[in-house]
This record gives structure tokens, sequence and C-alpha cells, in this order.
């Protein structure tokens, strides 16, 4: 049975991180019963990030679903970790939030204790692992981790995926982002093409997936740390002149 | 008729069956043997069998397996729709497009399928789902629009064809059978109130060659005339719209096609941006891949593209790419924190 302190004992590289007093005390095999789900969960979301000359880009709707309700429309998908270090949540909500306080919380104790900053991919590897015991149960987290070491991309998962990459999508509307970001992402973008593409991926997705929608977040890592780069109106609002146009009503008669 | 020995159904075989007093098709002579309704079916349609015990359809076996008793076949593996096509309308006809490849679990079971049919001059159907029950049903379909064209001297409306098509599935709703079928077809009505001005701008040709020549006379978009799009899935959907795409790598041709879909789309960026939504599909979706086949229809016919292999239009895409990066990267050099 991989217990916490099991997972001490076989990886000494992380004996110094990992105590047993900082994971939270209560162990899915020790929990009697676990909460039923009210519904079944998947991923209602369009989240993306992809690297290119001017940094890390993430970027991401706003609406957080519960089977069918729209129970936030103003949700924060993109949450910042450190200065230079951005995930992006996927999954459920409480989970994400959760698990993004707690990664934050050990990456700051990590630059307490031995003065540099963890890397991206040791924060990847880290929430992995902190992620590990829970898998199996109905935990679910899917993260994408952008940060600024030369800008590194990682996605990490509750079921134990972790994979580094040059563009990643997670969700419902993912595979519509897909082919918008493949269509028009390459290296050698600018800042502002590449927050157009994020920003036409995202908005591809909520006009198909009816878990996503709302606003977009966009999300611009660089060395100097991250910013926002979101424009606080609703999707449709700002976005309407991408739809394409109807054939003239004058001649259909449908 | 090699339709029914592709079938399997004889007329002795119902009668082995358990249940002999539901009312049973007798496929050879197309003949309603209802034994509790006396009223007639004014169309035959192809009926299955049903047991009265409980309400699932038991197939009924192939010639050369056991006849004595009713078998169901199993999946070998669960259906999904391993696919990519899509068909959307613009002012110069109906784009039908497809992958070519046909996926049996996680094998490629057929690299070269067709999955774009044409029924007849003025409609072609793309399918997905079950190949074995998109090509029995495409035939039926065939074969119904061909009788009743005979029967009635005029061809059945791409709606009506619909229409015949979701009803003679409906029987098999519930059951195995996985057909999701979009009709792209162009509605020829002479004569009809809407087209009444529109009979001597598209061209009056009375054979149904497939030539691929676009009229550039404007048309209206009347219920029965022009173009037609419309779905129709073995769960009872019948879907009439403007842009349809089906199957595993739909999501990832949808956002393509609704990033650069209009009506006023020229012949040639219509094709390309369906060779686009298809080979994104394809790049993504597993189940989908090979190459792409692309139809065109309209008021003169049906005509077909060239079947392309999507592996060099990737290699080309990298390419491109990589040329965009190698001009790129002169901006990075000067603009670099």
């Amino acid at each position: 049975m991989l217990t916490p302190q099991v997972l001490l004992r076989a990886d000494m590289a992380w004996k110094s991180l990992l105590t047993s007093s900082s994971l939270p005390t209560s162990l899915p095999f020790a929990s009697s019963q676990p909460v039923p789900l009210p519904f079944p969960m998947s991923h209602g979301t369009t989240t993306l990030a992809f690297l290119f000359q001017g940094g890390v880009l993430a970027a991401a709707d706003t609406r957080s679903s519960c089977s069918g309700l729209v129970a936030c429309p103003a949700s924060q998908k993109i949450l910042p970790i450190h200065s230079h270090l951005v995930g992006t949540t996927s999954g459920t909500s409480a989970d994400c939030a959760l698990w993004k306080r707690i990664l934050s919380r050990e990456l700051r104790l990590y630059q307490l204790r031995h003065g540099r900053r963890l890397s991206t991919s040791g924060a990847a590897k880290l929430l992995s692992h902190m992620l590990h015991p829970f898998k199996g149960t109905e935990l679910c987290v899917a993260a994408t981790l952008c940060g600024w070491d030369g800008g590194e991309l990682f996605y990490v998962c509750s079921d134990g995926t972790r994979l580094q990459g040059k563009l990643f999508s997670v969700g419902s509307g993912s595979p519509y982002a897909y082919s918008i970001l493949d269509q028009g992402v390459q290296w050698g973008l600018t800042v502002a093409e590449a927050t157009s593409i994020a920003r036409e991926a995202v908005f591809r997705a909520t006009y198909r997936d009816a878990y996503s929608g709302n606003c977009v977040d966009i999300y611009h890592i660089t060395s100097k740390g991250w910013t926002r780069r979101s424009v606080d109106r609703d999707v449709w609002a700002s976005l309407l002149k991408l739809l394409p146009p109807r054939p003239d009503s004058a001649t259909s008669s449908r | 008729m090699a339709l029914e020995d592709v079938c399997g159904f004889k007329e002795k075989l119902f009668s082995t069956l358990e249940d002999t007093t539901t009312s049973v098709h007798d496929y050879c002579n197309l003949e309603w043997k209802g034994q509790e309704t006396s009223e007639k079916i004014p169309h035959h349609f192809f009926m299955p069998h049903f047991s009265q015990t409980n309400f699932s359809i038991s197939r009924t076996p192939s010639p050369f397996g056991p006849r004595d008793r009713s078998v169901t076949v199993r999946r070998p593996f669960p259906l999904s729709h391993g696919t990519t096509t899509l068909g959307f309308i613009f002012q110069g006809g109906v784009i039908a497009a497809a992958d070519t490849r046909a996926s049996a679990g996680g094998l490629v079971a057929c690299p070269a399928v067709h999955k774009i049919t044409p029924i007849h001059s003025h409609l072609v159907v793309t399918s997905s789902g079950s190949g074995a029950d998109c090509m029995l049903w495409e035939r039926i379909l065939i074969r119904e629009i061909r009788l009743y064209q005979l029967r009635h001297r005029r061809r059945l409306s791409i709606r009506g064809t619909a229409k015949l098509l979701s009803f003679m599935l409906h029987p098999f709703k519930g059951t195995n059978v996985c057909v999701a079928l979009t009709l792209c077809g162009w509605d020829k009505e002479d004569g009809g109130p809407g087209c009444a001005k529109n009979s001597e701008d598209t061209s009056c040709k009375t054979d149904d060659s497939p030539s691929g020549v676009i009229s550039s006379a404007t048309h209206s978009l009347s219920p029965n005339c022009g173009p037609q799009l419309i779905y129709v899935c073995s769960d009872g959907a019948r879907l009439q719209g403007e842009v349809f795409s089906v199957g595993s790598g739909s999501p990832y041709a949808y956002s393509v096609l609704d990033g650069s879909l209009s009506w006023d789309l020229s012949k040639k960026e219509a094709i390309s941006l369906a060779r686009e939504a298809v080979f994104r599909a394809t790049h993504r979706d597993a189940y989908s891949g090979n190459n792409v086949d692309l139809f065109l229809v309209t008021a003169q016919g049906w005509s077909q593209r060239r079947r392309e292999d999507l592996k060099e239009e990737y290699y080309r895409d990298m390419e491109r790419k990589a040329q965009k990066q190698q001009s790129g990267t002169t901006q990075v050099m000067t603009c670099k924190k």
C-alpha cells in the first residue's frame, strides 16, 4: 500500500521536501467512506498553453459547470503559483484550487530552504508525486504548469501523467482548440499574434462546447514574470465579429 | 436479388423462428403479412423480427449459420464513430468531405475506404458509425430511391429521402445498429413554387452526368430547391443544417470550419477549407487518417476530387511552418528581452 511514508523512504532526494506533517492528514485509504460524486466528473472546460519565442502563453475560459448548470461564469482557471509560474486547471475546481495552494506552499518552502526557486520540471514532478497517493480515487486534477526558466510547459494529471511539451490543451473543449492552435501556432509569433490565436482557439471551443464559455483569461509568462492580458468582456460581446456571416436573409427562406 | 443474399433473409427463415404470430414482412413478395392489422403499409419497409418475450432484437442468422436459434451477435469492441466526415453548404453547392480510415478497435482495418457514396446523380451521403451497417443502409437507400423514381416518375427530394431513411432506421432504434449519415444533395424541383424563376437559371440538363461545372447563376434557398444538408442518425435524429461534422474527429473539424465558413466562399476556397478541416482532424484524432475524399454537389450533379494522401499535406504543412519560423528568427533577434 503506497502511503506517503512509503514514498518518502523510497525517494531520498525528496526527504527534505516532504515531511509527514506537510501532507494532508486524511489519506484516501484511512477514510472510512468515500464521498459519492453527485454527477460524473468530466473536464468541462477549455484551457490551453503553448510556447513561443516571446515566452509562454496560457489561456482558459471562465465557466464553471456543474452537470448542466453554470455554477460560476467568472471563475479563474489560471492560477498563479509564484511570480514566474502559472498553472491552468481542469477537472474538479475544488481539487484544483486545493492542490494549487499546496503546490505554492511547497514551492515557497523549497525556495526558503534552498535559496533558489524550483524549476518548472521540478514543480511538475513534485505535484505529480504529491498526487500519486490519490491515484484511483475520485480526485480529478489536470494542470498545465507554465513557467519561465527557459520557458517550459508541463502537463500534470491526477492519474499520473506528466508530460513535457510545446502545446497543450485540456478539457472538453480541447479538440476544438487544438485545430486552431495547430493551424496557427509556431515559434516565431509575436505576442499580439499569439494572444489573438489563443483567444480565437478558446472562442471556437466555447462556440461548440456547452461546458466552456463566458470570458477568456489570458496569461503571458516571460522572464520578467506573468502578466494577465485578458479583456473582462464576455466572449460573445468581444468576438462577435469572428462568427461566420449569415447568408443573406433576403434570399434564404428557411 | 443480391441484397437479399447479403442480408441473408429468405422466406423460410422466418417460419423457423419462434414467434410466428407477430407480423412478418415477407421479403421476397414485398407484402405486409400482418395478422393483427388489416391496413396496408404503402411503403414496403424492411422490418426486423421482434420476439415477444423480451424486447431485444435478435439478429437472424446468415444462411451459412445455425438456423434453429436466433443468435445475438456481440460486438467485439465498443463501437464509436471513429471517423471524420463533414459537409457544408455554400453558394456553389454542397461540399462533402471525409477521411478514409476504417478502424476496428485500435487496428486500422482498412486505410482506403469510401465513406462518401453517391446515391443518385444529385445526392451523396457521408457515412459514419459501423462500416458494415452504413454500407448496407446506403444500398437500401439507393434501392428505395430508385424504386420511388420508377414508380412516381419523379425524384424524391432530399428532405423526403432523409425522412424515408429515418423511418427505415426507426425499428432498429435501441439495437446495435450504428449509422450516422449526412445527406448532401441538390434538389432540382422543376415547376415548384419557389423555383419557377430559377428553372431557367440553373441549366435544365436531363442527363445526370457528374460534371463539375458550377453554375454561376444565383439561386434562392427555398425549402425544396437548391443545396440541402441533412443529418440522419440511427438514434432517430434527423437534422437539417448548413454545416455538419460527424465522428470522433468532428470537434477538430468543427473549429476549423467555424473559423472560415461563409456563404460567399469560392469553390476553391471551400474545397481547401474542407481539406484543411479533415487534415486537422486526422492529425489529432487517432481514428481518422490516411486520405481525404472530397465531393462537390451542384445543380449539375456531383463531382469527385481526386483522393489525396494527407501524409504529404502534413509534410507540406511542416515545411510551411519551418519557412515561417526561419523568416521569423530575424524578428526574434531584434526583440529578444
